[in-house]
Parts: C-alpha cells; sequence; structure tokens
C-alpha cells in the first residue's frame, strides 16, 4: 500500500487575499478615526513649538540648563542606579527561572501527541480535558499583558521584587508553555515509539525518547524570552515598585529629566548586556 | 584488555543548566523574604479575585463597553503597526542591502540603517511613549507613534534578515534572465520570503493589541483604561470580563495568523 | 499436551488486517520455529511491514490471532514481558538521535528498570557493562559516548542492533533493516544481524528487497502480495520464475 498525498485544493482558496483586504480596511478605518478626530495629534507633530518643546526636552534630558549640577558626574546617583540594575536583573532572571519551571512541569501534557496517546500509549482518561485546560491556561495567561498581571498581583503582594517577578513569570509562562508543547508536537516519533518496543512504559518513553529532543528547545526559547523580559521589567517594576522601574517614576514625577536620562542608560546597558549574555549562552546549548 | 572510552564529564548542555539553576537561586536572594511580603488584605484579596471569576460581569451595558474598549485598542494596534510597516519595511530593505551594490556606501547605508533599527528597537515602547508625552503631549498620535517606532525596529531587523536569508538557486535564475535588482527584491526575495514575513508580521500585530491595551492605561480610550477603572472600585467581576475579552481579541489574532500562514505554506 | 520444544515461537493463525477499509493482510497462517530464521519478501504495498508489525505485537490483528511464546500479542502488555519476548528494527529512526549511543543502547533495558533507575541511568548509565559488551560485539565500541546522531546510517544501525542485544529478546523482527545501506554496507549488516541471532539461537523475521540477500542470510522465504501469501519455502528451492511472479507489475490492458 503506497500512500499518495492528495493535493486538497484550499476550501477557501480566497483567505489569503480575503485577510490582506480586511486587514487593509482596518487599517483605513483606524487611521480614519485617528485623524478624523480633531484632537488626534497629528497636526501637532508639524507645529513649530512642538518642535522647540521637543528640542527643550532633549536638552533637559541630557541635564543642559538644568539648576545645580548635572546628574551625570553624580556618583552617588550611578551607584545607586547601578544597584537598581543588578535589582532588576535579579527580577528578570527570577521570571524566567518560575516561568521556565513552570513551563517545564506542564507541558508534556499540553502537547496534542502526548495527550491524544498518539505516541502509543493508552489515551489516558486525564489526558483530553488536560489537555484543553492547559492550552487555555496558556493562552489567557500569555493574552494578559506583563503590567496588567502587574497591577492585579500587587494588590496580594507588596510591590517589590517579587511582585515584578511573579507578573512577567505568569505572562511568560504561557508564551513558553505554548511554544514548547508545540516542539513535542512537531516532532519525530518514531523514535519515542521504537523505545516502546524495546519495553518502555509510558513514563520511560517520554523520558528517552522526548525530553532529550525538546529540552534544549525549551531552554533556547527561555534565553529568547529573557532578552524580552528584562526589557519589559522596567516598565513591570514601574507598577510592582521594584528596580529601575521604580526609580524611574520617582524621578519622573520630580522632573529630574537628567535623572530619569541617566537610568535610560543604565536600562540600555542591560538590555544590551543580557542579550550579548543570552546569545553567548544560546551557543552553549546547541 | 579492551579498550573503553573515558566518560566525559559534565558536558556543556549540563554545565549550562546548572549555572541557570543556580543564577535563579541567586535572584531569589534579592527578594525580601519575610512576613510583609504578602499585602495584610492579600489573602482575602485572592479570595475575592477567584470568586469574582464565578460572576463574571455579563451585563449587556457593561459588554457593549467592553466591546467598544475593545475596538478602540484593536484600532491603534492597527494604526501602529500600519505605521511600523511604513517605517520599518524601507529601513529593513536598506539594512539589509540587497537593492545597492557592494562598496562602501553600501556598508554605510547598511550600518547606518541597522544602527537605527536597533536604536528604534532598544527602547522599550513604554518609555517611548513617555517620550512622547512629556514632547508633544498626550494625544492618540503619540501613543501611535510610541507602538510604531519600536515595532518598526524590531519589524525593519526581521525583514533584513529574511531577505538576506533568502537562498541563492531561485534568485540566480532571475539574474541571468537579466533582472534588475529591484524586480529580484520584488518578485524573488519578497514571493520567497513572504511567509515567514507575514508569520512574524501578524505575531507582531498580536503583540501590538497588547501593547495597545496598556497604552491605553494613561488614558487614552481602550481596554486597558477600563480595566483601570474597574480596579481602582475593585469590580473584579468587570475585570474578569475585560481580561477574558483582551486575551479573547489576542487569541483571534493568533487564530487568524495560523489560517493564513497555513495556506500560504499549502 | 504439547511438549515445549514442538510449540512454534511464533504463530500466526488467520489474521487479517485492514486499513481505512482496505485489506493490508488478508487472513492468513504460518508458524516459525525456535531459531528459524524467515526472510519476507514482495513488492512494495504488500503488506510487509503490516506483517512484520502484527509479528512485533506492535499492531494487533482486526481478526485471528498472532502469539509469541504462546502468548497472544493483544494479551502481551506493553514493557518487560512483550520485550523479552521480541525486539524490532527498523529502516531507520529507531534510535533518539539527541542521546548519546550508550543511552539507545541501555534503552534495551527500559523494560527491566523502573522508572528511577531509567532517570538516573541518563546521569550515570547503569548496567553499563552490558552496553560496553554489546558495543563490542558491534564494533562500535569507541562511540560509547559519542551523540548518536553524529554515526552514520550503517552505524546508527549497528547501535539499534546493539540495543538488541541488551535487550535480549528470543525473536528479533527486522522490518527493512538494509533498505537505506549501500549493497557493501548492506551485507556487513546482515553478516552482524544474522550471526547476533544465530549466536543466541535468536529467531529472525526480516523483511527484504534484495533476493539475494534472503537466499544468503536466511533459511526460510515467505512470500507475499497484496496481503496473501505466495509461497513460503525454504531458500534454497527459490528459483527465476517463482520470483518472477512475485514480483512481476500488472500491465493494464
Amino acid at each position: 500500500m503506497i500512500a499518495i498525498r492528495e493535493r486538497r485544493p484550499a476550501t477557501r482558496p480566497g483567505l489569503v487575499r480575503v485577510s490582506a483586504i480586511g486587514f487593509g480596511l482596518l487599517a483605513v478605518l483606524a487611521w480614519g478615526q485617528v485623524l478624523a478626530g480633531g484632537d488626534s495629534g497629528a497636526g501637532d507633530l508639524f507645529r513649530g513649538d512642538t518642535w522647540t518643546r521637543a528640542g527643550e526636552f532633549a536638552g533637559e534630558l541630557l541635564g543642559l540648563g538644568a539648576e545645580g549640577e548635572s546628574a551625570f558626574v553624580d556618583g552617588a546617583l550611578w551607584q545607586n542606579a547601578i544597584g537598581l540594575s543588578v535589582e532588576t536583573l535579579a527580577m528578570s532572571v527570577l521570571a524566567a527561572g518560575i516561568a521556565g519551571a513552570a513551563a517545564l512541569v506542564s507541558f508534556l501534557p499540553a502537547a496534542r501527541n502526548v495527550a491524544y496517546g498518539e505516541l502509543g500509549g493508552s489515551r489516558r482518561a486525564v489526558g483530553v480535558p488536560g489537555y484543553m485546560v492547559l492550552r487555555l491556561l496558556f493562552a489567557f495567561t500569555r493574552g494578559v499583558p506583563e503590567l496588567v498581571w502587574a497591577l492585579i498581583i500587587v494588590f496580594v503582594f507588596s510591590p517589590g521584587v517579587l511582585a515584578g517577578a511573579l507578573a512577567l513569570a505568569v505572562h511568560n509562562y504561557g508564551i513558553l508553555g505554548k511554544l514548547a508543547a508545540e516542539v513535542v508536537e512537531n516532532m519525530d516519533t518514531r523514535p519515542a515509539r521504537a523505545l516502546r518496543g524495546a519495553g518502555a512504559n509510558n513514563f520511560q518513553m517520554v523520558l528517552y525518547g522526548v525530553l532529550p529532543q525538546a529540552l534544549p528547545h525549551l531552554l533556547t526559547y527561555l534565553l529568547y524570552r529573557w532578552e524580552v523580559i528584562i526589557r519589559t521589567t522596567v516598565v513591570v517594576g514601574f507598577v510592582a515598585a521594584g528596580g529601575l522601574g521604580r526609580e524611574f517614576r520617582l524621578q519622573m514625577s520630580y522632573l529630574h529629566y537628567d535623572e530619569v536620562a541617566l537610568l535610560l542608560i543604565c536600562y540600555l546597558a542591560l538590555v544590551i548586556g543580557v542579550d550579548l549574555v543570552s546569545a553567548g549562552l544560546r551557543r552553549l546549548a546547541r | 584488555m579492551r579498550a573503553v572510552p573515558r566518560a566525559p564529564r559534565i558536558e556543556g548542555r549540563g554545565l549550562l543548566t546548572l549555572l541557570l539553576i543556580g543564577a535563579v537561586g541567586l535572584s531569589a536572594l534579592s527578594v525580601p523574604w519575610g512576613g510583609d511580603l504578602v499585602h495584610p488584605g492579600g489573602g482575602s484579596a485572592v479570595g475575592s479575585i477567584v470568586k469574582a471569576l464565578a460572576r463574571v460581569e455579563l451585563s449587556p451595558e457593561f459588554l457593549r463597553i467592553t466591546a467598544y474598549a475593545a475596538w478602540t485598542t484593536l484600532r491603534f494596534a492597527v494604526a501602529g503597526v500600519t505605521l511600523a510597516l511604513a517605517i520599518g519595511l524601507p529601513l529593513g530593505v536598506v539594512a539589509s542591502g540587497v537593492l545597492t551594490r557592494s562598496g562602501g556606501r553600501k556598508t554605510a547605508s547598511i550600518v547606518v540603517a541597522r544602527f537605527v533599527l536597533a536604536l528604534l528597537r532598544s527602547i522599550h515602547e513604554l518609555v517611548w511613549a513617555w517620550l512622547f508625552v512629556v514632547a508633544i503631549g498626550l494625544s492618540p498620535m503619540a501613543v501611535i507613534l510610541a507602538l510604531a517606532l519600536p515595532y518598526a525596529g524590531i519589524l525593519g531587523r526581521v525583514f533584513a534578515d529574511a531577505l538576506i536569508d533568502v537562498p541563492e538557486e531561485p534568485l540566480r535564475a532571475l539574474r541571468s534572465a537579466g533582472a534588475s535588482e529591484i524586480k529580484l527584491l520584488v518578485y524573488g526575495r519578497l514571493t520567497i520570503a513572504l511567509p515567514d514575513m507575514l508569520g512574524y508580521g501578524f505575531y507582531r500585530f498580536e503583540c501590538a493589541i497588547r501593547s495597545a491595551a496598556i497604552f491605553s492605561f494613561v488614558g487614552v480610550q481602550g481596554l486597558g483604561y477600563q480595566i483601570q477603572l474597574s480596579l481602582d472600585d475593585l469590580l473584579w467581576n468587570e475585570v474578569w470580563t475585560l481580561l477574558i475579552a483582551l486575551a479573547a481579541l489576542v487569541l483571534l489574532v493568533d487564530a487568524w495568523s495560523s489560517q493564513v500562514r497555513r495556506r500560504l505554506v499549502s | 499436551m504439547t511438549h515445549l520444544a514442538d510449540t512454534p515461537i511464533i504463530r500466526v493463525e488467520n489474521a487479517a488486517k485492514a486499513y481505512s477499509g482496505r485489506l493490508a493482510i488478508a487472513p492468513l497462517s504460518f508458524t516459525v520455529a525456535e531459531g528459524e530464521k524467515v526472510a519476507v519478501l514482495g513488492p512494495s504495498g504488500s503488506g510487509k511491514t503490516t506483517l512484520l508489525h502484527l509479528t512485533a505485537g506492535i499492531i494487533h490483528p482486526d481478526s485471528g490471532t498472532v502469539e509469541l511464546g504462546g502468548h497472544a500479542t493483544s494479551e502481551l502488555g506493553a514493557g518487560g514481558e512483550s520485550a523479552s519476548l521480541v525486539g524490532a528494527i527498523h529502516q531507520q529512526y529507531d534510535l533518539v538521535g539527541h542521546l548519546s549511543v550508550v543511552h539507545n543502547v541501555l534503552a534495551g533495558r527500559l523494560g527491566r528498570w523502573g522508572l528511577l533507575r531509567s532517570l538516573w541511568s541518563l546521569l550515570s548509565p547503569q548496567d553499563l557493562g552490558l552496553a560496553e559488551d554489546a558495543l563490542e560485539r558491534v564494533g562500535l565500541l569507541e562511540r560509547l559516548y559519542e551523540r548518536t546522531s553524529r554515526l552514520s546510517g550503517g552505524e546508527q544501525q549497528r547501535v539499534a542492533i546493539a540495543r538488541l542485544l541488551v535487550q535480549d529478546p528470543r525473536v528479533i523482527v527486522a522490518d527493512e533493516p538494509v533498505a537505506s545501506l549501500d549493497p557493501a554496507r548492506a551485507r556487513d549488516l546482515l553478516i552482524l544481524l544474522s550471526s547476533v541471532a544465530s549466536d543466541a539461537g535468536k529467531t529472525l523475521v526480516a523483511s527484504l528487497h534484495s533476493t539475494e540477500l534472503a537466499t544468503e542470510f536466511f533459511d526460510r522465504a515467505i512470500g507475499l502480495r497484496d496481503g496473501l501469501v505466495v509461497f513460503d519455502l525454504p531458500v534454497m528451492e527459490l528459483d527465476r520464475g517463482i520470483l518472477d511472479d512475485l514480483y512481476h507489475l500488472e500491465v493494464a490492458g
């Protein structure tokens, strides 16, 4: 029996075209409403005094024209900022760790082929509903942005590093869980099924046949997410009062724009640093 | 005596895992563990949050508010993404260097374009938002720009890489048929790279919806604004409705994206 | 009361298997005595893989029975009991590429190990001596700790045989084990497989494309076509005419 894959004609051949038109329509509607409303601010962009104001603002960022000393020469401020940067870094690592650990324990039952017993094991009664619940959980946690999670979490946890880390972890858990489950779903399962013939039970089959392939991918995704997390940590810290974010909020309320610029530099340094470390670690993982 | 190879010490990946676990442990140390980690009212807050899930706010009036807020958020996301494409695509093409012939000018243009893209995307959208709001005041354009600029940086870089990664063989055929670099770009590279670019574009659209929701916290209408209102009054059942609407919006775009990509690949 | 020595190790009785309404194996019966080496021949699509999978207990017949060592395959659970009776080797993809050779070989012990031991073995290989012996037998001892995906196709097949040695089943079922190998390596592999079986008195059932290899290494040949047994003969009695009948293409009109 030779199985011939038939090329099924697309049931809705125009989906791509319809989508393109649909999106274009959305764009027109969106921009139309923006520009038609009188206070869109679009006109503001081209007004002369907007640019002078922007220029003044840029100057303030650089510490020019401010009273007293520019923030950039203040050693104590730099020290404080660096300490906060370390705190922010810790928040990001903690968040990634929690998200990674949680995804690690729940990504397997969330893979369609595992839940539906396609790996040759019996379809366990808990498999299919468990799969659906987990997928919904992933969708919900990743659909809600980290900032919103942070706003909710501060009702339970005191503002600080843990609150921020938890908010980031919840959101990224959904992302990592979905990615990891998809790795298992797209995997070649023949080696795993061959293990069954060697006498392996379900657990052993997963341990020897699925995890060796899935775990490196999970690690790589985690490292990629870390790069995104460090960027968002500052923002979450704003709300959850941890690290650089908290200081941002403070200095912005004092209108100390040059100190804000100092913090921005630390932020950029953190982001670049994490990008580099993540790339290096990813190479190690390969 | 047969020659049995020696067992390797812990290999690279095992070491990496240990390192990572250690790093996480270390960072956990920076948390001030102790009594006041949880709010005094924290426990009961969890209770009311969970209980509210059973009584999700479904009154027609509130659903209308939710729908309008979702639509507003969607509009901002679309506007932001389209502007990001308008800025990012050209920059991406320049940064990929596929249109210019090799030489000093080519390297310069590539470096400049990549630098601009990197700068754009290194600054978080909320930081951009703050910069714009302080500079030109709170307005829809400020928010749209704050979304569009970092996204342009991200999209531009991904597009540049996608254009460069197109394999040589199909392009060689076109080139030998006498196609100019521009035609090569349009007919060759774009058509081949399109599924990946579209896939990533849709993913960015999904992210844009989340970003737009967050932006609306600062006062521009949208789901975030509504969540803030309900949170201020501790109306957890309303918060759940809005969260579900947000997650649903994101899921819809995700489903739309996978459908389109599947059609393109087959 | 039948003597155990008279009981065939494999007994197939009116076993049939259908896929999507189409009969892959028509009801057929045969027996294999312990220690026999049987080659299954036939054109593509004749149902060789299905028959071998039925024999190995990987799938179960829709009707009729397949018995291994006196037990019906449908009653043998997956696990140690079945693994000590029958082991399989395929054309490719038996091994986990991401694991090192030693773990792939020791996977043959999974039927006898508990979960904790299986887990611990990944960090510190258990029953290492068994793996070393098996790899030495197949001539790959020096590759013990290498990542399996780095080995060539022929070498990986030998690792698969090493796994079978560790698993130590009474019956080895091989589904096109040499189809991906060039003629020289195919011969080498069959020399190995055949001697591994002979050394321990194991039964070998293999599907092959090449009748030369069948004649050289096997005692008995079963010809399969469209799910039916066309012949079941000692290998010496195969001749041109019989083989042509088996492989001839149906010409339309």
